[in-house]
């Protein structure tokens, strides 16, 4: 869970995204990281931990410091999860003190069956971690737009985001950058809003 | 899962005393403290040669792939990993639930005399953290002075 430091106001929040193999995860950090504004020393380093053929292994990783909140730094801890089934017990310890998700979704019609796999293994992960999908905040990302295979979003909508509550969503085209700040400015702001509300909550 | 507590300046200042006090014991180039979720939450000694926000993330993953491993093996009685390096090298242990405590010492130091005071300095970190936790989660935390509305203040795309 995010860490609140009051005597240096700085809250650090941890983002995980998360979906089937090679649905776009770590080409939306590197995006991030390519195209992010930010002062000198705000961003961290890209550091992926992949294969010899980039498939992620454990994970990737970008620090990343929020533009100007009226005097709260905020640090984001942006991670992958590796897709590939094997990798399961990976995927649980990335999840461990997840504060928001982004569940990228590979808009393939071949990969509907993937998607909803890896979306039913976030939910069982998070429950292993005594987490309930209910209580975190996360957004949807139907990448691979630009593909002519695409599945209409309206489908994509009925398998992945017709929960009880229903989620924002985007479409994106990780690789040209499209979808990946509107993910992530949203994802952002349902977490910072989470925690004004917690931080309204009277004391008992 | 619980989850961490707010830390006051109090909180900090202890931490810090601890971790220089330990530093000064073992000769240690850096210590920190790091959340097993990947946040660094205090650190003393050389920061300038080291990013220790990636260290942190790194070691917090290493630290629980190996606790995982020895689970896998049966063993439950896992606490601590030791990188050896050639220039420095690293220590990382329990502190409690939520924490670990990680040390970078030069190699030629030995990791006898950073295992031996890493044990006290360990429980200082816990008690000081227990404390954190007891107290009312939502004390004094005010973030209403936020502006969600103004996108401007999140993420910015670099125009090209």
């Amino acid at each position: 869970m995010a860490i609140i430091n009051q005597a240096t106001k700085e809250l650090q929040v941890k983002i995980v995204y998360y979906g089937p193999a090679m649905g776009g995860k770590t080409t939306n950090l590197v995006q991030v990281h390519d195209h992010v504004q930010t002062a000198a020393g705000n961003k961290g380093k890209l550091v992926s931990l992949a294969t010899s053929s980039d498939r992620t292994l454990f994970f990737d990783f970008l620090p990343i410091e929020a533009m100007t909140i009226k005097g709260f730094k905020t640090k984001f801890q942006l991670y992958t999860v590796p897709g590939q089934v094997i990798y399961n017990t990976t995927r649980q310890l990335v999840l461990r003190g997840v504060d928001g998700i982004v569940f990228v979704a590979d808009s393939q019609y071949e990969k509907m069956p993937e998607n909803v796999e890896s979306f039913q293994n976030l939910v069982e992960n998070l429950n292993s971690l005594k987490l309930n999908l209910a209580e975190i905040p996360y957004v949807l990302q139907y990448n691979k737009r630009d593909l002519p295979n695409a599945a209409p979003v309206e489908y994509l909508e009925f398998l992945l985001n017709n929960r009880d509550v229903q989620v924002p969503s985007f479409q994106g085209v990780a690789h040209k950058c499209e979808g990946v700040f509107e993910t992530l400015n949203m994802i952002t702001r349902m977490l910072l809003q989470k925690y004004i509300n917690q931080g309204s909550t009277p004391s008992a | 899962m619980a989850t961490l507590p707010q830390l006051i300046e109090e909180d900090i200042q202890r931490l810090d005393e601890a971790l220089r006090e330990f530093n000064v014991q073992t000769d240690a180039t850096t210590s920190l403290i790091i959340d097993k979720g990947g946040f660094l939450i205090a650190h003393q000694g050389d920061s300038a040669q080291f990013d220790l926000t990636t260290i942190g993330a790194l070691a917090s993953g290493a630290f629980m792939a190996n606790q995982t491993i020895a689970g896998l093996v049966n063993e439950k009685n896992f606490n601590s990993i030791y990188q050896q390096g050639e220039t420095f090298s690293m220590f990382v242990c329990n502190v409690d639930e939520y924490c670990l405590l990680a040390v970078i010492f030069q190699s030629q130091s030995g990791v006898g005399v950073v295992k031996f005071f890493a044990e006290a300095v360990v429980k200082r970190i816990a008690q000081q953290l227990a404390v954190a936790r007891e107290r009312d989660p939502a004390a004094g935390l005010d973030l209403s002075v936020m502006n969600l509305a103004d996108p401007q203040d999140l993420f910015r795309k670099k125009e090209l």
